[in-house]
């Protein structure tokens, strides 16, 4: 069995509203998978029906061997689940959300305590065992919400959107958990909005957008894309028209972009970009208001991945726009 | 094969019985619980039953169904939707059990806060009011049984796919207040129209509070074993609806 996962056509309709569309992908046994896409792409609810929340309204799912819509019990001992708010409970303390979540999975009588200490030592959270949850902080939760999930030390670990809102060093620890419970064998479906976290942790990267995978590559061949995305900011005075067709002629420059009172020049290399333009505002007595250098963002990436000019859509997360039965959207990307 | 299917059932208690004790510790001390479940019956009952001529007996008798219908039917419009709220029903969900059990552990959660609030009314009662119990075992086995056939009741309310307890207490109360006015709660079954009793033997309510006849007062209108078995039957009836409501509520995303 080398695939944790299987999905074949799966397909989710909320009412007409189409929010997973035809998308087929598998995970490998003891893989990082990170599912990418922005907000009300189709992630939440691919995870959902992965996890047995959802119902499908088409579509296949085999998880370590059992197909979901007719074997689901040995998926469910198998599977563990973080979902994007802590689903912790408040009023119990940390060692009785631990305790309850290791009888309704029925681990063992004699090894819920041993198993229960042993996991808040790991994440940080023993000293705090009997303080109710309800005085835990955001990051506390996540942690105590990620150690509910594996007490029954599932092979299969699915986590929605594990670090946004937390603190650098809460996200970072719970990176290093999770790159630690891989290491012991769990296999990880990581769903998440963050480059950045899916390029530090995953072996593979699907990414959906409109309810459709894009693509589904290692996150460094998926980079080879990022990297002509890669963008150098600069705001002018005076400002003008004129400046975007100078700047686009720059050596490395492949588009200009007018965004407000800014120039966004798209570009492999910021760093070979950044002095060219400094010497543009010193040659034409400019005053440089503001210079950045920016990354890849995700929707650059899904732009240039589904042959967009990068650019033509604002930077940042934006929302997707609810297709309905019907209407086929407008991505051309394939599986 | 036996062997395997003995150690499932014996799994799917020992999670029912996680579910109890787990929304027994969380949910009692809630404000919605407090109002809806404990105050509510004791407020029913001073409001229609003070400066009424009645025997200790007989108010006895009416505060018990008042609190094994109220109490054990406030339990599940309250706590599930309040739990698909927080994201933390999911749980239950997705672990390894089956929807039976979670139902039969969230149907048991609201029995035993009917039964907790009934032997407190009985307490008060005795102690206080000097009643007599004519049938303590029928006293016992209709608290039981009305306790997890009202519970079961409101479990339907409960899985109503929806996240906001707002939308099923309104319905859910109209209903509860609907039976206690047509089940011969605060008008005995022998006092009514014959088109007025005809509808009250629709209500499961009105069978429990005949039940408590018998078992306080010593006298109902119907057979006590006829009572038992309604609520027997209805308790398992009350429990096919919130079945099909998760299913669809699992199609709905809820």
């Amino acid at each position: 069995m080398d695939n944790a996962i299987e999905v074949e056509n799966l397909t989710k309709y909320y009412g007409d509203l189409l929010a997973v569309d035809h998308i087929s992908f598998e995970v490998r046994q003891g893989e990082v998978f990170g599912f990418l896409g922005p907000n009300g792409a189709g992630k939440t609810t691919t995870q959902r029906m992965l996890t047995t929340l959802l119902e499908p309204t088409e579509g296949r799912i085999v998880i370590n061997g059992h197909d979901l819509a007719h074997d689901a019990y040995p998926v469910k001992q198998q599977m563990g689940l973080v979902p994007e708010e802590s689903n912790v409970y408040t009023e119990l303390s940390a060692w009785d959300n631990l305790l309850f979540t290791a009888q309704l999975y029925r681990v063992p009588r004699g090894g819920r305590a041993k198993q229960a200490q042993q996991l808040l030592e790991t994440f940080g959270l023993w000293e705090k065992r009997d303080v109710k949850v309800e005085n835990f902080s955001k990051g506390m939760r996540r942690r105590l919400s990620i150690a509910m999930a594996i007490i029954h030390r599932p092979t299969l670990l699915f986590l929605d959107e594990p670090t946004p809102g937390l603190d650098v060093q809460s996200a970072r620890v719970i990176r290093d958990l999770i790159r630690q419970l891989n290491a012991e064998g769990t296999t990880i479906f990581l769903t998440t909005h963050q480059i950045e976290e899916a390029n530090q942790l995953c072996d593979r990267v699907a990414i959906i957008h409109h309810g459709r995978i894009a693509a589904i590559d290692t996150p460094e061949r998926l980079k080879a894309a990022f990297r002509k995305v890669q963008s150098v900011e600069v705001a002018l005075e005076p400002d003008g028209q004129a400046h975007g067709e100078v700047l686009k002629t720059l050596p490395g420059v492949t588009t200009s972009v007018k965004m407000g009172d800014k120039w966004r020049l798209y570009t492999e290399d910021p760093s070979a970009l950044l002095p060219q333009v400094m010497d543009y505002a010193r040659a034409n007595g400019l005053k440089v208001i503001s210079l950045s250098t920016f990354g890849p963002s995700l929707e650059d990436v899904f732009l240039e991945l589904t042959g967009q000019q990068v650019g033509t859509v604002r930077h940042g997360m934006q929302e997707e726009k609810p297709r309905r039965r019907g209407i086929k959207g407008q991505m051309g990307g394939g599986q | 094969m036996r062997g395997r299917w003995l150690q499932r059932l014996q799994d799917e208690l020992a999670q029912a019985w996680a579910v109890l004790v787990k929304d027994l510790k969380t949910q009692y001390l809630r404000p919605g619980m407090i109002m809806f479940a404990f105050l509510m019956p004791f407020f029913m009952f001073f409001s229609f039953s003070v400066r009424r001529e009645m025997a200790a007996a007989q108010g006895v008798a009416r505060l018990l169904a008042l609190t094994t219908m109220f109490t054990a039917s406030a339990a599940g419009p309250f706590i599930i939707p309040l739990e698909r709220r927080l994201g933390t029903y999911d749980r239950f969900l997705a672990a390894p059990m089956s929807l039976l059990t979670l139902l039969l552990g969230k149907t048991s959660v609201g029995a035993l806060f009917g039964i907790g609030v009934s032997l407190f009314s009985l307490t008060v009662g005795v102690v206080a009011f000097g009643a007599t119990i004519a049938q303590p075992w029928l006293l016992a086995a209709g608290v039981i049984l009305g306790s997890f056939s009202f519970s079961a009741l409101g479990l339907i309310f409960g899985s109503i796919p929806t996240r906001n307890p707002g939308d099923v207490q309104m319905p859910s109360t109209l209903l509860r207040w609907a039976l206690l006015f047509i089940s011969g709660v605060f008008i005995p079954l022998s006092e009514m129209s014959p088109a007025a009793r005809a509808v009250a033997y629709l209500s499961p309510l009105t069978y429990a509070q005949d039940l408590m006849n018998h078992a306080v007062v010593g006298m109902g209108l119907l057979s006590p074993w006829l009572d038992l078995l309604v609520l027997l039957a209805s308790g398992i009836l009350f429990m096919v609806p919130p079945v099909w409501m998760h299913r669809r509520g699992r199609v709905l995303g809820y």
